[in-house]
């Protein structure tokens, strides 16, 4: 009972601070302390008792409670527990003490809060924007209830400079992204140089934030999310749609079906198959080995096609609904898949054999993009980054969800903590990952695929869920609420905390380890704010402004609007 | 070593062959479940609007043009083929079709407008059975989507009036 045991230390180190506790099982701990106590309820979490932190969620709770909510989110991966830490901030001063100063990984969650929900984190040690551009105006906070989903201020910024950071001295400033040719996501890195060498670097991101969470709490149904979190990510859609649902169903206490559990397992193994084969692929692009990227292609493609005779899709399968799943596994598909993974297998020897003993890929991989054990704590690192740290964390084993506990796998770990670490870890996890599908497959008991719902679900209950996705541990966080919607869904997909990762990956390295040590991401000049529209008949040129663009996408879009010219 | 492992990567190489398809210059199949296009059957839609409230994209508009006429259209123009209108629909009337080569100049040819006869109905719901409470119908009545300019309003009347419903939701149109 280690949830007790937590609530215990909190309790006897706190007293009359913990307002209240929930223990929804032993493996959830809801703990609502006083907002003053907070920073030091982490602090005892984070350092003492060696919690892994997950993520801080803001909430607008003013309609129902009159309050605003913060939970900051802990996990003890060795005791299978999750734990909120919650705490309820008055309507008119909605601040709260900052904790990113204990907890480092913190930095980017309070920022987020500040300005999406409006919840200042007093103290924080760089408190600027994350989310929000910068022509935003001040105190509109679009996660707040009062603040319409399709509400479009005029954020014209075109007449101010960015705001950013001055270099430190000495140093020129290379800008990377927001667009290049390898850079699979616009970010936009201001690396600091002193000569070849990168001292630091400015993040500014989410430049394609696309409200998701704010339509999942004013226009979409329980049921129509799942189709929205799928598009969260373009690698690991199914992951955020079975995180969802997941978490939903632990909020009203619904039990899929065991069927349903074992093909969502299948599903999600199956992703991450090809997940781990496009990437090891793309890692060897981006160090210039071309051969092996069109062999790992080569070799992923028939673990889309099975996906797609699954579940009718390459890739967003549309899996799950609220209790169960959408497609079945018939046995014919079964006895397919089994035969696409004996394929897979003998193919992935011999490329993973290949890999391997490539001293090439070695020499440019080995000792590159470090984040030692200390920095993944840290920083709040998961997935292969932490396991090739050495850092034994992995949410299917940790925090066993649909039927993970039931089939045997390893973990993968690595010592080396560079990118070469990375890169073992990832193609070894497919072997563990064809296994687990033969194992699924091996105890798929018929039966129903869809629990029935009879009543509506619930409001203000809390879910958590952690899924393992083929780069980290996705979260979500859901309070139920009425109207067939959730009242608050946070989504904290694995990049965003080791993107936090990247600087102190990339101090002190090569600039031109940046693009393996990132992944994907690479330096490019192409801040490019406007468009030409040249008009061939009379060759003139119109250049259209960004005021004019974006007026543009305000307007309706109709079909007979795009017309050829 | 190195050396090794270069042999192994020529081999591996070579006994994969040549693998791209002739696609487009020969059509692919597509598997049995594969999910394209939803195609609305005008036969076999009674008009319940269950698609309607649970598109995810929104997709598809429900107009009450008087007592016995209600359109509906599917746009398709951020359709994601999810096929959760096929899943919900009572009277098997949209299927997922296996098309999905849907390029094209004008947005428009993507989407599908019934015109259905409601005989005397009064919109009460009662003819969608809902899979779970999750899917129930939300707006029973009349609606009033903004079939000209494509706009989605999520609201609904227990009666037909002659002012129209669009002008009572706030809409910036330009």
């Amino acid at each position: 009972m280690a949830a007790r045991e937590k609530l215990g230390f909190l309790r006897q180190r706190f007293g009359s601070a913990i307002v209240r506790a929930d223990l929804t099982s032993d493996r959830r701990l809801y703990v609502f302390v006083e907002p003053r106590s907070v920073k030091e309820v982490c602090r005892a979490l984070f350092r003492e008792l060696d919690a892994r932190y997950v993520i801080t969620i803001g909430a607008d709770d003013r309609p129902w409670s009159g309050c605003f909510m913060v939970a900051h989110n802990f996990a003890f991966d060795r005791d299978r527990l999750l734990v909120s830490v919650m705490c309820l901030l008055p309507a008119d001063s909605p601040r709260i003490e900052s904790i990113s100063d204990v907890v480092p990984a913190a930095n980017w969650a309070e920022r987020e809060m500040r300005d999406l929900v409006g919840i200042e984190a007093v103290g924080h040690p760089y408190p600027k924007r994350l989310v929000l551009p910068d022509g935003w105006p001040d105190g509109l906070h679009p996660l707040r209830k009062d603040v319409e989903w399709d509400e479009a201020p005029d954020c014209d910024d075109s007449g101010t400079g960015y705001d950013f950071d001055d270099p430190p001295e000495g140093c020129t400033v290379v800008p990377f992204g927001p667009f290049h040719p390898t850079l699979d996501e616009p970010a936009h890195f201001r690396l600091y140089v002193e000569g070849e060498i990168v001292r630091g670097c400015e993040y500014r991101g989410f430049m394609v934030h696309r409200g998701i969470e704010k339509l999942a709490e004013s226009v979409l149904g329980y049921n129509d999310i799942p189709i929205m979190a799928e598009r969260i990510c373009g690698i690991c859609g199914c992951v955020h749609n079975v995180a969802y649902a997941q978490s939903v169903e632990e909020a009203v206490a619904l039990r899929p079906p065991p069927r349903a559990e074992y093909i969502r397992t299948i599903m999600l193994e199956l992703e991450r198959l090809h997940s781990h084969l496009l990437w090891v692929g793309l890692a060897c692009h981006i160090v210039g080995f071309d051969t092996l990227f069109m062999q790992a292609f080569r070799v992923r493609e028939p673990v889309m096609w099975i996906a797609e005779k699954i579940s009718g899709n390459r890739k967003t399968y549309g899996l799950c609904v609220i209790g169960g799943v959408r497609w079945d596994i018939t046995p014919e598909l079964s006895d397919e898949l089994k035969t696409v993974l004996d394929k897979l297998e003998s193919e992935w020897h011999s490329v993973a054999r290949a890999v391997k003993n490539d001293r090439n890929i070695q020499r440019r991989t080995r000792g590159v993009g470090v984040a030692d054990a200390k920095v993944v704590k840290e920083m709040g690192l998961i997935g292969p980054v932490a396991r090739a740290a050495g850092v034994d964390i992995d949410c299917r084993r940790d925090h066993p969800y649909a039927a993970y506990d039931r089939v045997g796998f390893r973990v993968i770990t690595a010592q080396s903590a560079d990118v070469w670490g990375r890169l073992v870890v990832r193609t070894d996890e497919v072997f563990e990952s064809i296994g687990i599908i033969r194992q699924c497959l091996a105890r798929l008991e018929p039966g129903p695929i869809q629990t029935p719902i009879k009543e509506d679900l619930p409001a203000g209950r809390f879910g958590l869920s952690s899924v393992e996705a083929p780069r980290g541990e996705s979260h979500h966080f859901v309070i139920t609420g009425e109207n067939n919607r959730p009242r608050r869904w946070r989504v904290r997909a694995p990049t965003y905390q080791n993107l936090q990762g990247v600087p102190s990956m990339i101090r002190d390295a090569q600039l031109a380890d940046m693009t393996i040590a990132l992944g994907s991401i690479d330096p490019c000049f192409s801040c490019t704010d406007r468009i030409e529209a040249v008009d061939v008949r009379y060759g003139s040129v119109k250049v259209w402004t960004p005021r004019e663009l974006r007026e543009m996408a305000k307007r309706p879009q109709s079909g007979r609007d795009i017309k050829d010219s | 070593m190195s050396l090794l492992s270069k042999i192994r990567e020529t081999v591996l190489c070579l006994k994969a062959g040549r693998v791209t398809l002739p696609y487009p210059a020969e059509p692919r199949p597509v598997p049995p479940r594969f999910r394209g296009r939803p195609i609305f059957d005008a036969a076999k839609c009674i008009g319940c609007a269950g698609c309607a409230n649970n598109c995810p994209a929104r997709e598809i508009l429900v107009h009450d043009v008087c007592q016995e006429l209600r359109i509906i259209q599917y746009l398709g123009r951020r359709c994601t083929f999810c096929g959760r209108c096929a899943d919900v629909c009572p009277e098997k009337a949209v299927t997922m079709s296996h098309d999905f080569e849907t390029a094209t100049n004008a947005i428009a040819d993507l989407s599908q407008r019934l015109e259905l006869f409601m005989s005397t109905c009064q919109r009460c719901g009662r003819c969608f059975p809902e899979p779970s409470p999750l899917e129930r119908l939300k707006l029973k009545g009349y609606r009033f989507d903004d079939v000209a300019s494509e706009r989605w309003i999520f609201h609904s009347k227990g009666y037909l009036d002659a002012e129209s419903t669009v002008a009572d939701i706030r809409i910036d149109l330009d």
